[in-house]
């Protein structure tokens, strides 16, 4: 914003130390060549340049409903500036006198009026972060304000240093505009009236100072930016390119199986799951230098928000703050984390859907979890048994295989089983808890009843359907998940069918998703899916019926990791009347989890309030008559809290499936 | 410390049993089994007694048929166990717990064991003697339902659970054969790590019918099913004679008054 014709040329040295500075800062970053290869398939250069502009450049995650105050205040700071860059770089190629048939000339009033919006954008920005930070005070934000993270500057520091540059930018305009006096002047709306606070001499006579201040400061600024939490501005534009975002969420593979079967392989060696810092992939330790401690994570952490002893953004800064410090064979789980924190974790992803810079918090999470169990042999005490089951009988109730359909039997269904039929249009994926659990065997049998009605050509395993291993894979317990993996596909290919129908997203998201790196490739949908489709295609009749008031429970790994929040909601909406259906404030992809994913369904953290009658106090406060659910878990939790809270007169659990099943005509 | 552990491999708990056409045990055909349950706990205790004395070797050591016993070795060789011994039963099941102790006996006896351990009984027959029995044929000190162990230098001190909340302490002279109570401690999980390293594990095999030394002492006549009848009964007779039949029903056989 200055247009001082000779720069001298001391100038350009400070400006190009400066630079210099920065960019040897920047290797900061290298601390993340301590990790392993990644094992992810590398970003292609499309997605990287998209995800930096749409997640890096426009900050699309900034911008949460829920966290209005801080998006409004971020936007204004991070557009602000980058505005400010650009009329900084636009005043620089000016003067240099290069690509000056592009760009705006720094007069044109539309450019004024916008450059001295960016500087304004920043000082709001700026305004608001400070009394955020000292008036507010947020309870996760980190107090240590004027002595914590980074070199120079701490937090409310940089903030003050900021503002300095920025009123300082304000200044070295109106002297500018002083001494110039270009005809329009008057469209630097905040300048112009600035410029008028003193004469024209005194401008010119403060001038010098004043501009070299106003350099001087930035170029401090420019040269340090990477050993301060700026670092974050560079940090996340670079780790939101290196995320490829269809697969955020999905665990790596081990191969468990493969790595078994390697005679090189030196077990007392090898390691499995993470440990160290080393033992991350560079891209997980570049997440972790990307975290801006900005808590939204934890603050909609199920575990959190109940009173359990897990902070996602810890966990983060945990590994972040190893990596910083080298202690690189520090031992995590366990001396850095606590364990009881990485099995309060339900895997919900409401951290990871919150996450303005896309850290993948449950892969790094697993990891840890992974090394417990499987280097450790510790998983969650009361979880031993489940998982001994699963490994035992196929089924981590521990039931014999062969009373798989005794549910139907007890009913007078005669399920119509695959191996004899050898070939279905639908396989129905009955699930361990529908097999099993009494509640849950409810809403299978709903689902035959809805088959039957619409004439669906179906089957089910019977007594070869296994556990997807699920729960153990959520656990860290790979090789479980991979021995049901493997054995269920080998099942599963045998026969012939068109696709896979499961009223559970856990396996739903199991067998879509998972079972793919191991060569198991099948059409799966969840049974809110099958049925909307057959409600729209006229197959199944259902009645407008008075079912009352509806609540919907967004299970996580049907809504959060899947995105299917229309189709159970579609379903209600066919079998109650308009305006039946009363939404929670926690839904869709703010939904709170029920407390039983991640494994938490086998075993209990006994700090803090359960997870699970929180969710039902939610459902309570909309006043509706039925909390409907799409998940087994999600209804036997629901149903679970219902009776602990004495509301069976006021109010019924019921899986979409079941409500269906009542209104079919 | 040298401590055998005797585990067997028992039909899953809540399993729906059939009985065989012999009926002398139940079909196995369909049946999933898992590690006796009082016998973990005997595997934990041992493990945990060689890990706090730093030193010496836990022997796994069972019997059953060659298809499916050798999982349960495995198991306990995945949990921390050195090497296993599996007595190949290929006849009949055998339920005798004397000719079972004089097999674990024969194939146990010149190991030169300081304890053996082994759950208080089994999940399928629930004899509860096999260890005992064992323990006197090796000329061991033995103590049964013990709940907490304590070695003393040449001496192991335990803890025995007896009826109505009574505990009683012996101290009993090494080496000694002890049977285990179940919540003795929590068993521990298999890691990985323990899975592989198992794999290289020795597991030394021994045919039963080679180590038949005497003849049992109980034969098995006949396995069933408990049957269970519904029976009305319809009293006739003035109000004396019924009311009569009715108290005497609620005394003698419902068991009410």
């Amino acid at each position: 914003m200055d247009s001082v014709h000779h720069v001298p040329n001391i100038m350009y040295a400070f400006g190009f130390s400066a630079i210099a500075l920065f960019i040897y800062n920047l290797q900061r970053f290298f601390v993340v060549k301590i990790g392993k290869e990644e094992t992810r398939p590398r970003v292609t250069y499309f997605s990287a340049i998209r995800n930096a502009l749409i997640y890096g450049v426009v900050q699309m995650r900034v911008n949460r409903m829920r966290f209005s105050y801080a998006t409004v205040m971020h936007l204004l700071l991070g557009w602000g500036m980058f505005e400010l860059i650009f009329a900084t770089a636009v005043d620089m190629f000016t003067k240099w006198g290069l690509f000056t048939s592009f760009l705006p000339q720094m007069d044109e009033p539309w450019f004024a009026v916008l450059n001295d919006l960016g500087g304004a954008m920043v000082f709001v920005g700026l305004l608001m972060a400070l009394y955020r930070r000292h008036v507010m005070k947020p309870e996760l934000l980190p107090q240590d304000n004027f002595t914590g993270r980074g070199y120079l500057f701490a937090d409310t520091g940089l903030l003050l240093f900021i503002l300095l540059l920025d009123v300082g930018g304000f200044i070295a305009e109106a002297s500018r505009l002083a001494i110039e006096q270009p005809l329009t002047a008057s469209f630097s709306w905040i300048g112009y009236p600035l410029s008028m606070i003193t004469d024209a001499e005194t401008w010119a006579l403060l001038q010098p100072y004043i501009w070299w201040g106003h350099a001087l400061t930035s170029f401090s600024l420019i040269a340090v930016l990477p050993l301060t939490k700026m670092f974050h501005a560079v940090a996340v534009v670079v780790n939101v390119a290196l995320t490829d975002t269809d697969i955020r969420g999905k665990l790596r593979t081990m191969y468990v199986s493969k790595l078994m079967e390697d005679p090189d392989a030196d077990f007392d060696e090898i390691s499995l799951g993470s440990s160290t810092v080393k033992e991350f992939t560079w891209k997980q330790l570049l997440d972790s230098i990307s975290c801006t401690e900005c808590s939204r994570c934890t603050s909609v952490c199920p575990a959190y928000t109940s009173g359990k002893p897990l902070s996602p953004m810890e966990i983060i800064t945990d590994v972040r703050n190893t990596l910083l410090e080298n202690k690189s064979n520090t031992i995590l789980p366990g001396d850095v984390i606590s364990e009881t924190a990485l099995w309060s974790c339900t895997t919900c992803g409401a951290c990871m859907e919150e996450c303005p810079v896309l850290i993948d918090h449950i892969p790094t999470f697993t990891d840890l979890r992974r090394y417990l169990v499987l280097s450790e042999g510790k998983p969650p005490t009361q979880a031993n048994e489940s998982l001994e089951k699963t490994m035992n009988t196929g089924n981590p109730y521990g039931f014999s295989q062969a009373d798989r359909t005794k549910w139907a039997k007890d009913a007078g269904i005669e399920l119509p089983i695959i191996a004899a039929k050898k070939e279905a249009d639908v396989l129905f994926w009955v699930g361990c808890a529908g097999a099993y659990d009494p509640r849950n065997q409810q809403v299978a049998k709903a689902m035959v009843k809805i088959f039957e009605s619409a004439g669906v050509d179906y089957a089910v395993l019977g007594e070869e359907e296994m556990c997807t291993g699920d729960s153990a894979r959520r656990m860290g317990e790979e090789y479980l998940f991979e021995t049901m993996a493997l054995q269920n596909i080998e099942t599963l290919n045998q026969y012939t069918f068109n696709t896979i129908v499961t009223t559970c997203p856990h396996c739903f998201h199991t067998l879509g998703n998972e079972y793919t790196d191991f060569d198991g490739n099948y059409s799966v949908k969840h049974h809110s899916q099958f049925i909307q489709e057959l409600i729209s295609s006229g197959k199944l009749k259902v009645n407008e019926v008075e079912t009352g008031t509806v609540t919907y429970h967004d299970p996580c790994y049907l809504g959060r990791h899947n995105q299917e929040y229309d189709a159970p909601r579609n379903v209600i909406q066919a079998i109650t009347k308009p305006g039946a259906l009363k939404e929670m404030k926690e839904s869709k992809d703010q939904s709170f989890c029920c407390g039983a994913g991640g494994g938490n369904m086998w075993y209990d953290i006994e700090e803090g309030d359960r997870i699970n009658h929180l969710r039902f106090d939610h459902a309570m406060e909309t006043g509706a008559t039925t909390v409907a659910t799409a998940c087994y878990f999600c209804t036997t939790m629901m149903d679970d809290a219902m009776k602990v809270r004495g509301k069976e007169d006021d109010i019924q659990v019921r899986d979409i499936a079941e409500l269906v099943a009542t209104n079919i005509e | 410390m040298k401590i055998g552990v005797l585990v067997k491999q028992v039909p899953v708990s809540d399993s729906s049993l059939r009985v065989n056409p012999d009926q002398l045990w139940v079909e196995e055909g369909s049946l999933n089994f898992e590690m006796n349950e009082n016998d973990s706990y005997a595997l934990e205790e041992a493990l945990q007694i060689k890990e706090q004395s730093g030193e010496g070797e836990v022997v796994a050591i069972s019997m059953g048929p060659a298809d499916r016993t050798p999982k349960i070795i495995r198991e306990a060789l995945s949990k921390g166990a050195d090497r296993g011994i599996h007595i190949v039963e290929s006849s009949s099941h055998e339920s005798d717990p004397y000719i079972l102790a004089t097999l674990f006996n024969e194939a146990v006896k010149d190991e030169g064991f300081d304890l053996v351990l082994s759950g208080l009984q089994s999940d399928d027959m629930s004899t509860g003697q096999t260890g005992l029995i064992l323990g006197e044929l090796l000329g061991m000190s033995t103590a049964t339902m013990v709940v907490e162990t304590e070695i003393q230098g040449e001496n192991l001190k335990v803890k025995r659970e007896l009826e109505s909340g009574w505990f009683q302490w012996v101290t009993l002279s090494l080496p000694a054969c002890v049977t285990i109570q179940s919540g003795i401690n929590q068993p521990r999980y298999a890691s990985l790590k323990g899975i592989m390293s198992a794999k290289r594990k020795e597991i030394r095999e021994l045919q039963k019918d080679e180590l038949m030394t005497g003849d049992s002492l109980q034969s098995l006549s006949k396995m069933y099913v408990q049957h269970k009848d519904k029976r009305t009964e319809m009293i006739e007779g003035d109000t004396q004679e019924i009311v009569s039949r009715l108290v005497d029903v609620f005394k003698s056989e419902a068991k009410v008054l």
